[in-house]
Order: structure tokens, then sequence, then C-alpha cells
């Protein structure tokens, strides 16, 4: 190999690293930032407590899907959005707005997260984890 | 692609999983990171069961990259022919043969975009099947149960932690190509220094 050849080889290989280590090392942190804010994950000890917060809905899930995500019967999603459920179940919130909304953009799953909201069971009350002390002495 | 992925994952749950790994192994671009983390989550969600998800997902992955083994394997022959007696093959070969078992693990969860290419590499270098075979199952147990694991942990937050896997997956490659870059620069550069000493040396 020529020695132009192998400095080119050789600036090639340092610049596309360059550029792939900036270009993800950006995204990483920003990855990692975002990460950070998120709330830490939910106990394993109550594994079973459905999810309550809507803004995780997202036009890929399935009305059952979302159903069991949110411990909320899956006929009242597909009442609520007046469509059947035979035949719909397996389709998913974007499927189902092309198909049955296609004038309005976005309107299955804005209307399935205020179904969602208005039927959710109400949260558990959870307990604290230690004991606490009354703060007024008992006589 | 991954929303049409993630929709067929939860509508038929663990084969679709063993499917996409199968097909990604042999060399198609999927999402398979965001899947592995998503299927971890889904599990935790009483979706998929966890342990025949992870356990379809590991055989096909393997049997996707044993494939792409087979590929490398047979096509030795007419490499061999065509590059076996040059020392640069010789050469490279014996790196492999050196450095192959550590890419084959490294590359099943950390360095995934190369994956594909080490198997085809491992195939037509002279890595015996049963050296592949114990490095990927290895690689690839630690990319199902640690990704799927991440997922499982972080339950509905899976997201999050796929975005940030994915792009640290991306950041290994480009240090691993700058590393290269840099390696062969420096290489480079004492051989340049070698030249002019003896040339030095050699003046009266």
């Amino acid at each position: 190999m020529t020695p132009t050849k192998q400095r080119a080889i050789v600036s090639a290989l340092i610049g596309l690293g360059l550029v792939i280590v900036g270009f993800f090392g950006v995204r990483t942190f920003h990855a990692f930032r975002d990460f950070r804010t998120h709330r830490p994950p939910p106990p394993f000890d109550n594994k079973q407590q459905p999810e309550t917060d809507v803004d995780l809905i997202r036009d890929w899930m399935t009305i059952p899907f979302i159903a069991k995500m949110y411990h909320v019967p899956p006929p009242v999603l597909f009442d609520a959005l007046g469509i059947s459920l035979k035949g719909n179940q397996e389709k998913n919130l974007k499927q189902l707005n092309d198909e049955y909304f296609p004038e309005t953009s976005g309107y299955v799953e804005t209307k399935v997260k205020e179904t969602v909201l208005q039927n959710m069971p109400p949260a558990m009350p959870t307990l604290p984890s230690t004991p606490t002390m009354p703060s007024v002495p008992v006589p | 692609m991954s929303d049409f992925l993630l929709t067929q994952i939860i509508n038929n749950g663990a084969p679709i999983i063993g499917a996409i790994v199968f097909i990604s192994a042999l060399g198609a671009p999927f999402p398979c990171t965001l899947i592995l983390v998503a299927a971890g989550a889904f599990s935790r969600q009483g979706i998929l069961p966890w342990h025949t998800t992870a356990l379809i997902g590991l055989s096909s992955v393997v049997v996707g990259d044993s494939l792409s083994y087979a590929m490398g394997h047979y096509a030795r022959g007419p490499i061999q022919r065509r590059f076996g007696q040059s020392e640069k093959w010789l050469k490279a070969e014996a790196f492999f043969n050196r450095w192959g078992g550590m890419s084959i693990f490294l590359t099943r969860f950390l360095i995934t975009g190369i994956a594909v290419p080490v198997n085809l590499i491992a195939g037509t270098s002279s890595i015996t099947f049963r050296r592949f075979f114990l490095y990927d199952l290895t690689g690839e147990a630690v990319w199902i149960f640690g990704y799927g694991g991440l997922g499982y942990l972080f339950g509905t937050q899976w997201e999050a932690v796929s975005e940030f896997l994915s792009n640290m997956s991306g950041l290994s490659l480009g240090l691993l190509i700058l590393g290269a870059g840099l390696w062969l620069g420096v290489r480079r550069w004492q051989s340049i220094e070698e030249k002019k000493h003896d040339a030095r040396e050699a003046q009266p």
C-alpha cells in the first residue's frame, strides 16, 4: 500500500470516528440526562398496580394492551370511540384513527387518554415503608 | 418500522421476537435493542412470559448467528484460494484467532452494529464452530437478559432506557473506529520514524 493510501485510510478512520463519536456522544448525553429526570422504576412488590400516567400511551398500542396497562375494561374504551370491539382488537391506535377518523389526526389517542383518565381504578394507598413516630408525646 | 414491530409483538407475543432477532442476526437492520428492552417491559406488565420469551429470543438469535457463521465458512474456500497466501491475510487471520473470541462476545451486546460482519469473518477464519458457539451464546445471553432485564426493571419507562442504550451502542462503534484510526496512525508514524532512523544509521 502506498504511503498516500495509508494516510488517507488513517485520516478517514479518525474523521469518521470523530463524527460518529460526536453525533452519538451528544445523543447519549441527552438520553442520559432525560433518563435521570425520569421517575424511579416502580417497586417490584406492587407490580400488579395499574399505570396511572396517560402520557405513556403511544399510537402503536392496541386497545386491549392499554386496557391491561391501566386496568380499564376494553369495551369501555371501544364504546368511548364508538367503534366495535370485534375485528379491531389487534389494530393499533394509529390504524384505528386512519380507518375510522381519517379527517381528525390523533383523535383516537386523545380520546383513549381521556377515557382512561375517567375510568382508571382509584390508586391504592401506599403504606409508609417505616413506621413514623407520633409528633406529640402520648401521655 | 419500530411502531409496526411493537404492535406485532403485543398481538403475537414471543414468536415475533424470535423472528425479528433471527432475521436481524442474518443482517436485516431491525431495531433490536428497542425490541428487547420493550420485551422486558411487556414481561413486567404480564403481556409476555419472560422465561419463554427469553428462551425463544436466545435460541433464535444463536441459530441466526450460526447461519451467518456458516455463510462465512462456506465462502472460506474461494477466499482462501484468492487471498490465502498473502501476508496481510495471514496477519489478519492470526489477529482474529487471537482476539476473535473477545470480538464475538463484545459485538453481541456492546457494539451490535458490526455483529454480522464479525460472524462472517469468524466463519472464514480458522475459529472452530464450537468456539464461536460458546462466545456467541455467552454474549447473546448477556444481550437478552441484560437488555431485557433493564426493560423489566424499568417497566413502562423502558423508552428512556432503550434510547440511552441505542445511542451508547453507536458511541461504542464510533470509539472503536476512532481507536482503530489512532492505532494505525501511531503504527504508521512509528514505521516512518524507524525508516528515518535506519536511513540515518546507514549514512557513513
